[in-house]
């Protein structure tokens, strides 16, 4: 298994997560600082192009080039280890890192724009950045925490039906880096278990995508939402109460369009999705409106942290 | 009935393939004996008539219509097919190639038009976003509170204690310069023209 | 240049040499000034013959040896490869390493035309005989003694078989078995396919036989429960140390009456039935077994003692101990096999949580006689007989991701037709739809193959990438790729046709001998063509699946290969040339370098001292340049014999002449002298050096022959896939050496040779000649340029 740091971290921001699930960031944050993870976040940072990117919009070249000026910029805050709170981040940066490190030509031709651009201190090197030992997932680091978040748990969350949804930018781009089996990661169940919580180890449909397809949600939503509800359904039949995420694209497809799918289906789903760094913070007893940030989810939160209040009554909302 | 012609090289589409930037460094595409495993897993196969292992077949055999046609445009770069090709192929970064291709020489830019506003708020942000001609569309499904969110975004921000979205004015310049050095300003122009 | 003393060994102030020169009938004499030749030579007696391969020559030389009471002979006629052995026995009395062979023939009149030059040249070629021989120590021949023993581990089918045709052949066999029973994978899979008969044989009717009659040969002994531990090696003996697990009964005792294993209050699942049954902590693991005797698992038994109280024949003993057992073996056959991919790698296929998806080893069991259902195709979630199976092949194989195995498994598209056409014999309502990508089933399979076909067997083509279920059944999704149709086939029960692994115990006793392994972790032969059954090291050898997937018909034609191949050197004996590396003990460090350099692992430590095997060590000579201590050294090619050699050729050179050194291994020998046999010519220049390998070379002896004013340097050798990488470094190294010396590295040229182009040597050596010839012009006009510029 790769080996996972707990310094000298940049934690990559998210576009979505910044504008949608903020609370993911602020979560993250807390259970960072209290595993004595050291990190920092920098202004200078800029969006990775992942939804561009995807939505075919950004070329493979400028997506590498602002990848390249991201690895800059984490060197220069002298952080090299990145980890994004986002599966898209994730793969794309470890793909623009491969490039770079492997394509002579490509680096050479960004080098000179960085230069002709008067930033000349972005320089990429070959091997400044490893793709495996330098580039990971906020859940990764978070794993390779599972024995302490366990000893540190507060709030009892075990009255809960729990199911993982693995992001596919995490698990199947990268396949030779994922953590366990590629088919089956299991690295949220790991995490979910720290909490003694009751997990759903398999539904039907678990390893297929989140339905978003980043172009197909917007042009082609009847087909994007077909796939989702496949999830849905398989989710509902399981009795799952609350879906763990590890990407806010995926939470968004989930949260935002439940009800519309739910009523094109006529069924009320009520599932609520939380990223595993926002229930692992509940756990920890973080705050759910000041740092978990739940007041910007659309499926209502606030039944689950009724019934959390029924089993702790320490537990203060 | 066709004829393979001595002289006609057939796997020109499949070299050029994996000559693509985008191509991953050992892609099989050469090595595929269409098994369909791809197919089988495949999210969009379930509900249309896309079918990976023919785009596959469609590109070994050398066959540009499959530049232009639309069934190319279903694909969910989920990746899961990549992820269980038995021979390293993944039919995701084809699709990935073949469409960069579609923008470059025709219907392609049309298709990708309506997300040129992404472009925008990157060159004015430093920082991607759902383009704003989605907005009404996603008010109807997502409901009035997430309109709401939009215009309280600062201060939900500030009691999770999270600093500014922006990025300093230097940075912002560096990334435009960087990205019409890059030519994605250009880029961006053409395929918003291109959509008419 | 120097007094021609080259080691502390310095020969005695005066050796006596004869000198023997042949005309070969006019071979040698119509090109080579034999006269001339002879009157060059300083030697004690210098002698002209005719023929010296004759007999009557022969007595000659043995007369003239005893008459002059010489030390060395030195022979100048034929090539050494035609006829070194019989001149070795012509020297007696003298040690036949005494005598150096000077190649007049083959590698100077029949490839050279101008007399002048090519009596000049045979000239150099004796003086560097005789420079060489003066070196020479007495050698003798190494026999070697290997016990006629054989150690077998495995008691599978190749494990048996290979043990009978030992014990018939005289040699006594231990079989040593890690199970309490002997039978391998064999007598789980009911029924074997044939490539002759379109039916199914009675596996344990064809193994059985073989079984007893291993069981009541004398020269077999079969050691169940038992593993090894550990291996000593030593000249071609191995000291082993096996492993008898505790099985708390008595096997010499046991009747196999089975009272103890009604009382027994503990269940296991019973792996020999993949698990689909339970057993009980003493038990047999099906009733045919062999040694017919109870066994008691040590990790489930919880001593209540039941047992010890039923057993009428006080057979059973719950203070056992582990007991171990040296064994000294001659030979040692790996015969561990191997073990189906576990499909929990593969968590699409709900392996783990579908109790109806099965594999095709538990299918086997599933309708063997003896299995869980006394034979009978049942459902394992509700007993029911299925409607429909599913069999998806190429499970684990075929497969380049992560985890997965990216050979063909060899035997599934067989063992899928063979249990489908079973079913289809036996439950005619049931249907088989077999996914598959390829069906494989080549020679006669394929007439198997068409058989099963028309028994109604449907054929999908596409490769299944998930199974879900749908209430009580199971669902395939799977895409038709012969017609394009994604399709979710419902069923009843899948079988998955798992891909074959090296067992445990293959990788357990390649640790234990340090045999090498494929990049698949098979057990690796020398040269899969032309050594097959062979391993990395010398004495171990590896049939059945153990080595690589394959079926029972090509295992037991391996594990006859592999007997015989122990048989070859147990029965045969050897007698090895001494020609190998010896080692100084009182130099030696104990450092391990040459350990970790020698590619054919031909030293090893025993009894705290290096110890050199002499069937194994091909004196190559890489050793030599790993040791800091200068505490190997090769016998017969000790670097004063190297350094009289190079000294030899470049004595007496003229100023205007050119003199190449060719230092070439076995293969470029056999090359050079073909250039001689078809008659090719090449520069004069040219004096071919026989060496081991290229690998015996340093530094040291390259700037030695600079500095005797060799001209050029040229390296031949084979590209051997061993020894390749290390000749690279080597001529690397040398490379590097010339240009820290300032000697212009055009003059060194390195050529793979290869035994039949000759034509491709010879034009080289012309290429190099020419090359050297410019370099030195060069050399030449920098010098003057620099010397004209100091007036």
């Amino acid at each position: 298994m790769k080996k996972i740091p707990d310094k000298d971290i940049l934690l990559f921001k998210s576009c979505l997560v910044n504008v949608e699930y903020p609370g993911v960031e602020s979560s993250t944050k807390f259970l960072f600082d209290k595993l004595g993870i050291e990190y920092i976040t920098s202004e200078k940072q800029s969006c990775c192009t992942g939804l561009g990117h995807y939505a075919d919009l950004f070329d493979q070249f400028s997506t590498s080039a602002l990848a390249a000026r991201n690895f800059g910029i984490a060197r220069e805050e002298g952080h090299k280890n990145l980890a994004t709170l986002c599966a898209t981040c994730y793969a794309i940066l470890k793909k623009s890192a491969n490039i770079l490190n492997k394509k002579d030509d490509v680096r050479n031709r960004i080098n000179k724009i960085f230069e002709d651009s008067n930033i000349p201190d972005l320089t990429y090197n070959a091997e400044d950045m490893d793709s495996r030992d330098n580039i990971f997932h906020v859940a990764e680091i978070l794993f390779n925490k599972a024995g302490e978040i366990e000893d540190l748990v507060e709030i009892d969350l075990s009255g809960f039906r729990v199911a993982s949804h693995h992001a596919c930018h995490y698990c199947k781009v990268h396949h030779n880096d994922t953590i366990g089996n590629v088919r089956d990661p299991m690295v949220i169940e790991t995490l979910a278990r720290a909490c003694g919580v009751e997990i759903v180890e398999w539904y039907d449909r678990k390893t297929s995508t989140c339905g978003n397809g980043f172009r197909q949600r917007y042009m082609n939503k009847e087909l994007s939402f077909l796939v989702t509800s496949e999830k849905l359904i398989s989710l509902k039949e399981n009795k799952v109460d609350i879906l763990l995420h590890m990407c806010p694209n995926c939470q968004l497809q989930f949260d935002r369009n439940q009800k519309v799918i739910g009523e094109s289906l006529e069924v009320e789903f009520n599932i609520v999705c939380l990223n595993i760094s926002q229930f692992l913070a509940l756990a920890l007893g973080a705050d759910p409106y000041r740092v978990v940030g739940v007041q910007t989810h659309t499926v209502p939160v606030e039944p689950v942290l009724d019934k959390i209040k029924q089993i702790n009554s320490c537990f203060e909302v | 009935m066709k004829t393979l012609k001595i002289g006609e090289n057939t796997l020109q589409l499949a070299k050029i393939i994996i000559n693509n930037l985008k191509a991953s460094e050992d892609l099989g595409i050469l090595k595929c004996i269409q098994c369909g495993m791809c197919t089988s897993i495949c999210p969009a196969a379930r509900h249309t008539d896309y079918d990976p292992r023919k785009i596959v077949k469609r590109a070994l055999d050398n066959d540009e219509s499959l530049i232009l046609d639309d069934i190319i445009w279903n694909c969910f770069y989920c990746y899961t097919c990549h992820s269980v090709c038995p021979v390293n192929n993944s039919a995701c970064e084809i699709n990935q190639i073949i469409r960069q291709k579609a923008i470059d020489e025709g219907k392609g830019k049309s298709k990708v038009a309506p997300f040129s506003a992404y472009g925008d708020s990157f060159l004015e942000f430093g920082l991607g976003a759902i383009p704003n001609n989605f907005f009404d569309d996603l008010v109807k499904d997502y409901g009035k509170e997430w309109l709401e969110l939009k215009v309280s975004l600062e201060d939900i921000r500030e009691e999770l204690g999270l600093g500014h979205i922006l990025l300093p004015k230097k940075e912002i310049n560096d990334i435009n310069e960087i990205l019409k050095r890059s030519g994605f300003k250009k880029r961006l122009e053409i395929i918003r023209r291109g959509g008419g | 240049m120097n007094n021609g003393h080259f080691s502390r060994y310095a020969p005695k102030s005066s050796i006596d040499i004869g000198v023997f020169l042949c005309k070969c009938g006019g071979n040698i004499s119509d090109t080579v000034d034999i006269e001339r030749l002879s009157s060059s030579i300083d030697a004690k007696v210098v002698k002209e013959f005719e023929n010296l391969c004759s007999i009557k020559c022969q007595k000659n030389i043995r007369d003239i040896i005893l008459e002059e009471e010489l030390d060395r002979a030195v022979i100048a006629a034929c090539s050494p490869i035609t006829h070194e052995k019989t001149f070795r026995n012509h020297v007696a009395p003298l040690n036949p390493y005494l005598l150096e062979m000077a190649n007049i023939r083959e590698q100077c009149s029949w490839v050279h035309s101008d007399v002048d030059k090519a009596t000049d040249k045979a000239i150099s070629l004796t003086n560097a005989a005789i420079e060489r021989v003066k070196y020479a120590r007495p050698l003798d021949t190494i026999i070697r003694k290997t016990k006629k023993s054989a150690a077998v581990i495995g008691g599978g089918i190749s494990g048996i078989t290979t043990a009978l045709s030992l014990a018939k052949q005289g040699i006594k066999v231990h079989i040593i078995e890690k199970s309490p029973t002997v039978g391998g994978n064999m007598i789980k899979i009911g029924k074997v396919f044939s490539p002759e008969k379109l039916a199914e044989e009675c596996a344990l009717c064809l193994f059985n036989p073989l079984i007893n009659e291993a069981v009541q040969h004398k020269n077999i002994n079969i050691i169940t429960n038992a593993e090894l531990k550990s291996s000593i090696r030593k000249t071609g003996n191995f000291n082993l140390l096996v492993e008898r697990k505790a099985t708390y009964v008595k096997e010499d005792k046991c009747t196999a009456c089975g009272n103890c294993t009604e009382v027994c209050p503990v269940d296991v699942p019973n792996e020999w039935n993949e698990k689909l049954m339970m057993r009980k902590a003493i038990y047999k693991p099906f009733p045919q077994s062999v040694p017919d005797a109870y066994t008691i698992d040590k990790e489930n038994c919880i001593k209540c003692g039941k047992c010890v109280k039923v057993c009428a024949m006080n057979a059973i003993n719950l203070k056992m101990k582990r007991e171990l057992i040296p064994l000294d073996a001659g030979s040692v056959v790996i015969a561990t096999g191997h073990k189906g991919f576990d499909l929990k790698k593969r968590p699409e296929y709900g392996y783990c949580r579908y109790e109806d998806v099965i594999t095709q080893m538990e299918l086997a069991r599933i309708m063997g006689v003896n299995g869980p259902t006394n034979g009978k195709l049942l459902r394992p979630s509700d007993g029911k007989i299925p409607g429909r199976v599913v069999m998806i092949q190429c499970a684990g194989s075929r497969d380049d991701k992560p985890e997965g195995k990216r050979y063909c498994s060899k035997v599934c598209c067989m063992v899928a037709l063979k249990h489908a056409s079973f079913i289809r014999h036996y439950y005619p309502d049931t249907e088989i739809i077999i996914c598959y990508t390829d069906m494989r089933t080549p020679g006669m399979y394929e007439n198997y193959f068409r058989y099963v076909q028309s028994k109604e067997v449907k054929l999908l083509r596409g490769r299944p990438g998930e199974i879900f279920n749908k209430g009580d059944n199971l669902v395939v999704r799977v895409e038709d790729t012969l017609n394009g149709e994604l399709t979710d086939i419902e069923t009843d029960i899948v079988v998955l046709s798992e891909a074959m692994e090296p067992s445990e115990g293959t990788l357990k006793v390649a640790e234990t001998l340090n045999v090498g392994l494929t990049e698949d972790l098979f057990i690796k032969e020398k040269h899969p063509k032309i050594r097959p059954v062979t391993t990395d090291v010398e004495g171990i050898y590896v049939c059945g699946t153990a080595q690589g997937p394959k079926d029972i018909t090509e295992s037991v034609s391996q594990a006859n290969a592999a007997a015989s191949k122990v048989s070859e050197i147990i029965n045969g004996g050897l007698e090895i040339e001494p020609t190998i590396a010896e080692i100084n003990h009182s130099r030696c460090s104990m450092c391990g370098n040459c350990i970790s350099a020698c590619k054919y692992k031909a030293i090893y430590m025993y009894d705290e001292h290096m110890s050199v095997d002499p069937v194994s060590c091909t004196g190559c000579g890489i050793c030599i340049s790993k040791c800091e201590h200068n505490a190997v050294e090769i016998m017969g090619q000790t670097d004063a014999q190297i350094h009289a050699m190079i000294y030899g050729m470049l004595k007496d050179k003229k100023d205007d002449e050119q003199r190449i050194l060719a230092f070439v291994d076995y293969i470029g020998y056999v090359a050079s002298d073909n250039m001689g046999i078809n008659r090719i010519s090449y520069p004069e220049s040219v004096r071919i050096i026989r060496i081991s390998s290229i690998n015996r070379l340093m530094p040291k002896h390259i700037m030695f022959a600079f500095e005797n004013c060799a001209d050029g340097i040229f390296l031949g050798e084979y590209p051997d896939d061993i020894m390749y990488p290390a000749i690279q470094e080597k001529v690397h190294e040398i490379r590097s050496e010339l240009i820290k010396n300032s000697i212009d590295p055009d003059r060194l040229m390195y050529y793979k040779v290869y035994a039949p182009y000759f034509r491709g040597l010879a034009n080289k050596l012309i290429e190099f000649d020419k090359q050297v010839s410019k370099a030195l012009d060069k050399l030449e006009a920098v010098l003057y340029k620099a010397s004209s510029k100091d007036l």
